[in-house]
């Protein structure tokens, strides 16, 4: 058991609205950074695996919309807002931890 | 006399489901002459010793409204052995459409069937008003067989304009909506296909038209069929409910027309719904009335390790591993405390999709020699092997491997009871290929060379003769289309020749045939030599011959109108 913090990026790299490609133990995803917070996510929709990186569209709050069949997710709890129950994106908790942002992993 | 075509010597499979036997098939213009000893000439002659031959299969659900209009193969229909397809289904069509309109039907089309948008732009002519003009753009430009079902979706657009995805209809409106369908099944509609499903949105997020339409509009337009004794109902509810049945008989009896429902499946999560569903429909068959659901053979697989992995991610623990770096991962996954939590995570009873189940995924390769014996294994076959607890010997084989060990899971119609069963019912219609739908996402035109390979002679759930008749005559009695669906005199030579010791279907793969340069997924077949419509070689092993050969398939009012003509 432990916990895991992956930097990613570095403070103030992103600019607000941004989105950054990063491996996570070879698996792709995306950091967001949204309305102060920064967001780490699966970077393929859950709906028909388009990649967000290019269909991916942050929106006011906290949600992204995949533009290929727009599909929105909460970047917070990875729900599928809408259509409502569809399966979840996969979210990961990112913080900033001094200079660096980082994806917290525990286990 | 002679014939244009005979097939010698194959194993002749009628698509009645009676016993199959060794004939000669004689086929003379577009239609089969004579079965039996053949010792007249013709002026082409396959030898089809070893192999199958059957009526062509009949793909009653597809969306390939749009597709079939830049492909006349509606490609890789026919490498399938499907000689007939039925577009418009879950109330999406592209026809009867009025200028100003197209947009709003392409909304619901790139969202509920995920078509790339720019191929519809890019695909699509628009040159028709009505159903029957839809379908007259494919007179004597297609090489497979055409029919469709007229969509409430575009019905409700014609009538209501934009406020059809946000009001219900007016009386007024629903007595139009009525003449149209009506006008439709004239014009050679199958039937009418409608759709509820809570999750299907148009592109900008608002409900596809005919979720706006109470029961009363809904009976309504059901009640043309029903008046005019024609034509199937497909319906799509969304989540798949017990209390659907109530609606489904209801429908059902009034209308006294096949009511076609979504869908039957064995889930691992949910391994007794597909039962319950079957018991549901049963009073309805057995008060007189149809209501088919409609099922697939294509079990929905997955093929991980767990150096990059996201079939656990429903789980956090898992999750949070499966994005540590390997090293780390590594160690982690040989920690027996991590294990504690893994386990737990999988104890903890909320749904998900993920069956936690071990004798359903198996061990597909290995990289080291010594754990060749492992392979085709389950994960509680492998426990039972290594004398380990299922998690450890899952766990310890892929550390073993460097993480690099193949696996193999299903979570939906992995089960061969129950999807023999589910197959077997002859309250169920098999085949949702979605052919022209979901196309960057999946290809499934071979359900039925998976029916045949995977269902028939690998797992034998059904007879061969029994797939072939879920495949043909089944399909071709409740959707009404004459003269087809039967290896008989008389019929349409709508012929498929296969052997039945290697058919099946490949791996999806990437093609870029699609209009506007999109991706898209096809899938080859293995096994499948000859297709035939109406008499004339379309495909021939693998490779198509460019003729032409297709039909527009009209319904019964259609015939009626140009008899009476």
């Amino acid at each position: 058991m432990g916990i895991s913090y992956i930097p990613v990026a570095r403070a103030g790299e992103l600019s607000p609205g941004a989105m950054k490609e990063i491996d996570l133990g070879g698996r792709q995803a995306l950091l967001a950074y949204v309305d102060g917070k920064y967001f780490a996510f699966s970077r393929h929709c859950p709906h028909e695996e388009a990649d967000l990186k290019t269909a991916g569209q942050l929106l006011n709050g906290t949600t992204i919309r995949c533009n290929n069949h727009s599909y929105c997710y909460d970047l917070n709890s990875g729900e599928c807002s809408l259509p409502k129950g569809a399966a979840p994106l996969t979210v990961l908790p990112a913080e900033e931890r001094g200079e660096e942002i980082c994806i917290r992993l525990e286990w | 006399m002679s014939y244009d075509l005979i097939i010698r010597g194959g194993r002749v499979v009628d698509g009645s489901g009676l016993p199959s036997y060794v004939a000669d098939v004689g086929v003379r213009n577009g239609k089969i002459a004579e079965v039996g000893r053949l010792t007249e000439s013709a002026a082409r002659t396959i030898d089809a010793a070893g192999l199958a031959v059957s009526p062509g299969f009949i793909d009653h659900h597809t969306h390939l409204d749009a597709q079939m209009l830049w492909d006349p193969y509606g490609t890789c229909e026919p490498q399938h052995g499907i000689t007939t397809v039925v577009m418009g289904n879950c109330g999406l069509t592209l026809a009867p459409i009025k200028k100003g309109d197209e947009d709003a039907v392409v909304k619901s089309f790139v969202r509920v069937e995920a078509i790339p948008r720019h191929a519809l732009e890019q695909g699509v002519t628009w040159n028709w008003h009505s159903y029957g003009e839809y379908l007259d753009n494919f007179e004597g430009k297609v090489g497979i067989n055409v029919g469709g079902l007229v969509g409430h979706i575009a019905v409700r657009h014609n009538v209501i304009g934009e406020e059809a995805v946000e009001r219900k209809a007016t009386s007024a409106e629903v007595q139009k909506m009525r003449a149209i369908i009506l006008e439709s099944m004239q014009g050679g509609a199958l039937g009418m296909s409608t759709n509820r499903n809570e999750r299907h949105m148009r592109e900008d997020g608002k409900p596809v038209a005919s979720r706006l339409a109470d029961d009363e509009e809904l009976f309504a337009l059901c009640d043309v069929l029903a008046e005019r004794n024609a034509g199937v109902i497909e319906t799509i509810l969304g989540r798949n409910k017990i209390e659907h049945f109530e609606f489904y008989h209801e429908l059902a009896k009034r209308t006294q027309r096949p009511v076609l429902w979504q869908s039957l499946q064995h889930r691992w999560v949910e391994p007794n719904l597909w039962r319950e569903q079957l018991n549901a429909v049963e009073p309805i068959f057995k008060a007189g009335y149809q209501a088919y659901g409609l099922s697939h053979t294509v079990p929905l697989v997955r093929h991980f390790t767990l150096q990059d992995c996201q079939v656990f991610d429903e789980f956090p623990t898992w999750k949070n591993l499966m994005f540590l770096p390997v090293e780390v991962r590594k160690q982690a996954l040989a920690d027996p405390d991590t294990r504690q939590k893994l386990r737990a995570d999988f104890a903890d009873p909320r749904p998900t999709n993920f069956h936690r189940r071990w004798d359903i995924p198996r061990v597909e390769k290995v990289v080291k020699g010594e754990n060749q014996k492992y392979v085709g294994k389950t994960l509680a076959e492998l426990a039972a092997l290594r004398n380990q607890d299922p998690l450890d010997a899952f766990l310890d084989l892929a550390l073993e491997e460097d993480l690099g060990t193949v696996f193999w899971n299903a979570n939906n119609g992995g089960d061969r009871d129950a999807m023999g069963e589910i197959l077997r019912s002859p309250y169920v219609l098999v085949g949702t290929s979605d052919a022209g739908a979901h196309v960057q996402f999946g290809a499934d035109f071979g359900y039925g060379t998976i029916l045949l390979g995977l269902w028939v002679r690998e797992r034998q759930v059904m007879s061969l003769e029994q797939a072939i008749h879920k495949l043909t005559f089944h399909v071709a009695s409740i959707f009404g289309l004459e003269g087809r669906g039967l290896l008989r005199p008389g019929y349409a030579a709508d012929l498929t020749i296969f052997d039945p010791k290697t058919v099946g279907a490949h791996e999806p793969e990437w093609a870029n045939d699609y209009p506007a340069a999109s991706k898209r997924l096809i899938q080859k077949s293995s096994g499948l030599h000859y297709t035939i419509v109406n008499g004339r070689v379309i495909h021939e092993d693998g490779r198509m011959t460019g003729d032409l050969p297709g039909q527009v398939i009209r319904g019964p009012l259609y015939r009626e109108q140009k008899a009476a003509a």
